[in-house]
């Protein structure tokens, strides 16, 4: 079976029906939607992380670059007032996130541990400042994008982005699709000579595997769904900053994941959905949310051994 | 650039590289005898910097109110290790990444709340307010003379306890053998107590030293936290004298660059730090 | 031991998934909703405080104007990240359908919330960020400002270093828009009256190690320094200029924000220094008087710019609903009361251009003992140009 755990098939038979309806619900309030959508395009970028971090072994501080990148390519690439094809440029902005991922990715996959988490900053941060400096793209007060592109395959529209619906469908599509395709990877035999890297590098490599050509493969396809959330988020308020590619953006990231239960793939929309619903209720409730939200971290830390995830196993998979 | 301002910017990047050295060595310390990875460090100097305006008002005296500063943040560092950290020591890094985030929102949130978010400032303590003319325009304050020597100082201290005392000798020894320095009967939790307070303290005694200099903000912790981590990583996590090495190029490399370079300024420590790791894959004098 | 952890793992989930449901119990009134976009923690945070508390003020004062309508305030911490502001925006526009929306601090934040906001129905007041676009290429009808354009205060300075005979001058800020925009306006007006910028200089944003920098100025020994920086950064400069020697020898000209909310940590390194900007906390007004006194008698502290912006953004939200009495469901008749009103600022009179930039005296203040005494006028009622603006 695809979802190997009782927990997680149990959550995506709650969560992806429950969240296919909930426009239902809010129809009168478009913000919700719009609010759950931003939270779904994080989680489809915490989701590329937590396989990174969680089932690859290669911890990263600079998951945020393609996140921007994802943006700014779009930027770049793309003309002014002219709407452009989606899909296509999915298609050509992942690629150019995979290249860039590729280069950058059999520099720093040298390192590991400590040093991996710095030389991925650095190499994050040094796209920060060119953004920030650089007057070419709007530079520290970010660029608008004027013309959303339109989805139109063979001649037919399934989404129109401008409508906050079809964008949170399009994005539920995305994280359902993204869930799908780790969970593939994972019980392929690429998956497998991973999760045996990540178990005893020096034995896979003793099988004959080149440990490393495996790590920049799953760098590369990570990094390229990183900047495909990037670009998502990028489209649904029409609106680049460089803030996107700061450190933070990364730290955030870290802290879903590890809160979601670090390694399980589906614990990212865990971590993403608590965090931020976390997040936006506090601040709602109090000037000093900031507070709170370090209380309730440092709580979760200590109680969940192994974040949310792990605390619905134990309570689901006992009884298995 | 004519001879006496090379002159002039050399002494900067000196002083600017050895207040990070200050900064970073707590988190160096810390790392390499315990494994821990405490992102919240740089809330740490912070929590210093706000301590010695907070003494300063109530008691008028800069030496007093940095010795007050000093002895809370060694209490503050023996509760969190207590209460906090004791319970991750069998945990992978991750979860201390999570946990000591978490802990930089407290700290920050408490720092809002107790002191509220207006820039504050400390004044150079009056026997120091004077200043050495380096050249027509230019003059060098006594303090930041005092500031560089207070940390040359301290790496002669660590360096000196950490090889020639008997809690140096522990701590290497723990660095190294874990269990071996358990079946020897010695208290390894009280020793990690102990060098988590120290670490704590060199933080906050960094920004007690920095207040009269600098400008006591909300955030300003997280500023010099990533400059922390590119010194302690260049250098080599654990390694005392890598933090030295790492901090003096760190800050000769961001000062000539900004006069230099000011086009590629922001950028040019992670450019230094890429270089390196890619060159020594552990830092210059990783253990 | 293991069922007390248990236990407490059980009512931590618990507590978490009730924080969760909090935001479905929202209440629906029918005040007139004022939505405060402002940062309250980080970097800007001094800011965003002064600034609600002025706007609080004003509204307070000012409720007899309001027609026996009430006010909700809703605030949102922005924590200065531009990423967050669409969201924020669209939190307040959508979710709390705020009549008025006050924000932000943050240049980049403003770039996020026009995004979202432009042509809405609502009414947007930024009482700080002062990125031209904003009431530049990017105006809109609904976007009011009561703060300044970043041409504003820094435009003047360039005849005062003029009328010094400041033949040479560095120019120095942070390499971000507000910054480079600062500089530009003091180089159109210093530059035209036949000045020399002998050199400019660019800090990444937010370093503030100055150190180097100023080295290098003291050996170009020019005949004055302008620079714009503001907060910590600005706390921090005046410091470092003073510790360096170049104090006294090199005059040192800025924009107002150098000296604003900060002068009581900068101590004696601010006396002597001279800014211009559109208020001065010295200004002899009978309403600054009252406005000062008031301000420290409410919130324990003196008032500021941030301070005296966000009361003029409360003000200027008063006489509209005034001037329509009470009913603002018109948001034509809204608008055209808002922008033909004048306000009786602390800073003096104040209208607002077809652009919705204040129309504003601009002060050259000098520290004295802390405080910024007004020296001269030299510009008065300045507009904004505008440039790019088609209303």
């Amino acid at each position: 079976m695809l979802f190997n755990t009782r927990t997680e098939r149990y959550f995506v038979w709650v969560f992806f029906p429950l969240a296919l309806l909930m426009p239902l619900f809010l129809e009168q309030n478009t913000f919700y939607v719009s609010k759950l959508t931003t939270v779904m395009i994080f989680a489809i970028f915490v989701m590329s992380l937590d396989y990174l971090v969680g089932r690859c072994g290669l911890i990263t501080l600079g998951h945020a670059m393609f996140y921007g990148l994802g943006g700014y390519i779009f930027v770049m690439i793309a003309p002014e007032y002219e709407a452009v094809n989606f899909w296509v440029y999915t298609f050509y902005i992942c690629a150019i996130a995979a290249v860039v991922a590729l280069v950058i990715g059999f520099l720093v996959l040298r390192t590991s541990g400590i040093y991996m988490i710095m030389i991925t900053l650095a190499f994050a941060q040094m796209t920060y400042y060119y953004f920030s400096d650089s007057l070419d793209f709007g530079g520290n007060d970010g660029v608008f994008i004027y013309v959303k592109p339109d989805t139109s395959i063979f001649g037919l529209s399934l989404f129109d982005l401008d409508n906050p619906t079809h964008f949170y469908y399009l994005c539920l599509l995305s994280l359902f699709n993204t869930l799908f395709f780790f969970r593939l990877v994972i019980r392929s035999r690429f998956g497998r000579v991973i999760d045996s890297i990540q178990e005893n590098p020096g034995r896979t490599t003793a099988l004959g595997y080149n440990v490393f050509i495996f790590r920049l493969i799953a760098y590369t396809l990570a990094s390229a769904l990183g900047a495909y959330a990037g670009y998502l988020f990028t489209l649904q308020y029409g609106f680049v900053n460089p803030s996107m590619l700061a450190w933070t953006t990364s730290g955030s990231a870290l802290v879903m994941s590890i809160l979601g239960g670090i390694g399980t793939i589906y614990g990212a929309i865990l971590g993403a959905v608590v965090y931020e619903g976390l997040h936006f209720s506090l601040e709602h409730l109090t000037e000093h949310w900031l507070l709170f939200m370090g209380a309730l971290i440092i709580l979760m830390v200590i109680l969940f051994k192994n974040g949310i995830a792990g605390y619905l196993e134990k309570l689901l998979e006992r009884r298995a | 650039m004519t001879t006496s301002l090379f002159f002039v910017q050399l002494i900067n990047g000196l002083q600017y590289g050895l207040l990070l050295f200050l900064i970073a060595s707590g988190l160096t310390l810390v790392f390499g005898v315990m494994g821990i990875l405490n992102l919240a460090h740089g809330s740490m100097y912070m929590v210093g910097a706000y301590l010695a305006w907070y003494f300063v008002q109530q008691t008028g005296s800069f030496t007093l109110s940095a010795l007050i500063s000093a002895v809370i943040a060694l209490l503050i560092g023996i509760v969190v290790e207590r209460t906090l950290i004791q319970r991750l020591y069998r945990r992978n890094h991750l979860d201390q990444v999570l946990l000591t985030i978490g802990m930089i929102f407290v700290f920050n949130a408490l720092q809002s709340i107790l002191w509220g978010n207006d820039p504050l400032g400390v004044q150079v303590p009056e026997a120091m307010s004077s200043a050495i003319p380096l050249t027509e325009v230019v003059e060098y304050p006594v303090y930041r003379i005092f500031v560089a020597l207070v940390c040359v100082a301290i790496a002669f201290v660590m360096y000196y306890m950490i090889n020639r005392t008997r809690l140096g000798m522990l701590i290497r020894a723990g660095e190294s053998n874990r269990e071996m320095v358990e079946c020897l009967g010695i208290d390894i939790s009280r020793l990690y107590t102990i060098v988590f307070a120290i670490g704590v303290m060199l933080a906050a005694i960094a920004g007690v030293i920095a207040a009269p200099m600098s400008s006591i903000v909300p955030g300003m912790g997280e500023h010099v936290l990533i400059a922390c981590f590119v010194v302690v990583v260049i250098g080599g996590m654990g390694s005392i004298k890598g933090a030295f090495i790492g901090a003096l190029l760190v800050g000769l490399v961001d000062t000539f660059a900004s006069v230099l370079l000011p086009q590629l300024s922001s950028m040019m420590i992670y450019i230094l730090m890429a270089f390196i790791l890619l060159i020594k894959p552990q830092g210059l004098f990783s253990s | 031991m293991e069922t007390n952890k248990q236990l407490l793992r059980t009512l931590l989930a618990g507590a978490v998934a009730a924080t969760l449901c909090i935001p479905a119990l929202a209440d629906n009134a029918e005040p007139i909703k004022v939505g405060v976009m402002l940062p309250f923690s980080g970097i800007y945070a001094a800011l965003g405080d002064a600034g609600r508390n002025g706007l609080k003020m004003a509204l307070k004062e000012h409720e007899a104007e309001l027609h026996g309508r009430r006010i909700e305030f809703i605030e949102m911490d922005t924590e200065a990240k531009p990423e967050r502001a669409p969201e924020i925006a669209s939190a307040l526009l959508d979710q709390h359908h705020a009549n008025f929306i006050i924000g932000p601090v943050h240049s980049g934040v403003a770039m996020g919330m026009i995004k979202v906001l432009k042509d809405k129905d609502t009414i947007m007041i930024i009482p700080n960020a002062g990125a031209n676009a904003a009431t530049g290429p990017l105006c809109a009808p609904n976007i009011f400002r009561t703060s300044f354009s970043a041409w504003q205060p820094s435009y003047p300075m360039g005849k005062v270093a003029l009328d010094s005979a400041y033949k040479r001058v560095v120019t120095m800020s942070w390499n971000y828009g507000m910054g480079r925009e600062s500089l530009e306006a003091f180089k159109e007006s210093y530059t035209a009256g036949g000045g020399e910028i002998v050199k400019e200089i660019l800090v990444p944003f937010p370093k503030t190690e100055f150190q180097s920098y100023l080295s290098e100025i003291g050996s170009i020994n020019p005949d004055a320094v302008f620079v714009f920086f503001a907060g910590g950064g600005a706390v921090k400069f005046v410091k470092d200029y003073d510790a360096l020697g170049l104090k006294g020898k090199i005059p040192l000209l800025g924009s107002g924000f150098l000296t604003e909310g900060t002068t009581s940590a900068q101590g004696p390194s601010a006396e002597g220094i001279k800014t211009t900007l559109h208020y001065a906390d010295g200004l002899d007004n009978s309403v600054n008087t009252k406005f000062r006194q008031d301000y420290l008698q409410m919130f324990g502290k003196e008032a500021d710019i941030y301070a005296v912006q966000g009361y003029d953004a409360g003000l200027l939200i008063a006489k509209a609903v005034d001037k329509l009495g009470g009913d603002i469901s018109d948001q034509a008749a809204l608008i055209q009361a808002m922008e033909s009103t004048t306000l009786l600022s602390p800073r003096g009179e104040v209208s607002f251009s077809k652009a919705h930039n204040p129309i504003q005296n601009i002060y050259l203040r000098e520290v004295v003992d802390g405080v910024n005494k007004v020296i001269d006028v030299p510009a008065a009622k300045l507009e904004d140009p505008a440039r790019g603006c088609k209303l």
